[in-house]
């Protein structure tokens, strides 16, 4: 079918064309097949996606997570990535730059409940 | 000299007298850092906006004349501004939450189930970490990996959003296929919004 074409093309496009002896990307076990199934749903798709097209989807969750890793890494302090050098990348977009300073002031919060928490429990 | 200077710190003492929570929104976004303002105009109405606009080319140079003059007076607001921003932050927030909870008792089960798979679905922290810790060959904060999946989770997102535009606009239905998904990275890809690094760009060829 077209369709396995197209795929088959698209993997190769990964592996810059090595005549598909050494399929790296691909063979990989997959890591976020479940999880991003049901982030598939919650984002609209269907309740059953397609495999192939969670297995792309996957593909380019790890590339992004590749390149910020190097981008991190050649910024702030080199050969470490720290949040601040993940924040300054992203600071051209607003979801996502949005999106880190909820998460990390709410991981501030919880820590600080855990915390008095914990010794209200200590004091008694 | 400096009489318009003048008149316009007065105007402003005024202002802050009356304590308009518009007035004093917009002098604290002057104050304080540029972090805070883009999340907050997020959930700005847009006639805040508006106001904000209007203000702001005036309190501009009215800020450093206040400070100036009257520094007693100018701590004394500094004080006061945090405690204001947070109310008001915190009022947007419950006008927010509420709004939120009408929506949602509105939904029917689909729509409730869709919507809890996109509350709760996240990666595993683990495979991030082991994957992150796998480039850098050093170990990783753990704000790094909250970070890592959450901002992972918005680009998920954007993918999948932009594969059902494309699949609407072709006339297919839902089950994404992959070739939505391309053409999606695709159009992706002209705005900028994923990151890519192995092709630089040569400005004078």
């Amino acid at each position: 079918m077209a369709e396995d074409e197209d795929e088959t093309g698209f993997e190769e496009e990964l592996d810059d064309g090595s005549g598909g002896v050494d399929v790296g990307h691909g063979r990989r076990k997959r890591l976020f097949s479940k999880e991003l199934r049901c982030m598939m749903y919650g984002f609209g798709d269907d309740q059953n996606p397609y495999t192939e097209s969670v297995d792309i989807l996957e593909d380019l969750v790890i590339e992004f997570i590749t390149e910020m890793t190097h981008k991190a890494m050649s910024i702030g302090r080199q050969g470490r990535v720290q949040v601040e050098d993940i924040v300054f990348l992203i600071r051209k977009d607003p979801r996502k730059f949005a999106r880190v300073k909820d998460l990390l002031t709410m991981n501030e919060e919880l820590k600080r409940a855990r915390k008095a928490f914990d010794e209200a429990n200590y004091g008694s | 000299m400096a009489d318009p200077a003048r008149i316009k710190v007065d105007d402003i003492s005024e202002r802050t007298t009356s304590a308009t929570e518009e007035h004093q929104k917009s002098e604290d976004t002057e104050g304080v850092s540029a972090t805070a303002p883009p999340a907050q105009e997020n959930k700005d109405a847009s006639s805040q906006d508006q106001l904000k606009q209007e203000d702001k080319p005036e309190t501009a140079t009215q800020e450093d004349e206040e400070e100036g003059t009257s520094g007693q007076s100018a701590s004394k607001r500094l004080k006061v501004e945090p405690e204001k921003k947070k109310e008001k932050r915190h009022k947007v927030d419950e006008d927010e939450i509420q709004k939120m909870q009408v929506l949602v008792s509105s939904f029917s089960e689909e729509q409730l189930n869709r919507y809890e798979m996109y509350r709760r679905s996240a990666f595993p922290k683990a495979a991030i970490k082991r994957l992150i810790q796998s480039i850098t060959g050093s170990s990783v904060s753990q704000n790094v990996v909250i970070a890592m999946s959450g901002i992972s989770k918005v680009f998920a997102g954007e993918i999948v959003e932009e594969a059902l535009d494309v699949c609407e606009k072709w006339g297919d239905t839902p089950p994404l296929q992959p070739k939505h998904m391309r053409e999606a990275v695709r159009r992706l890809k002209s705005r900028d919004q994923i990151p890519n690094t192995k092709y630089k760009n040569i400005l004078f060829h």
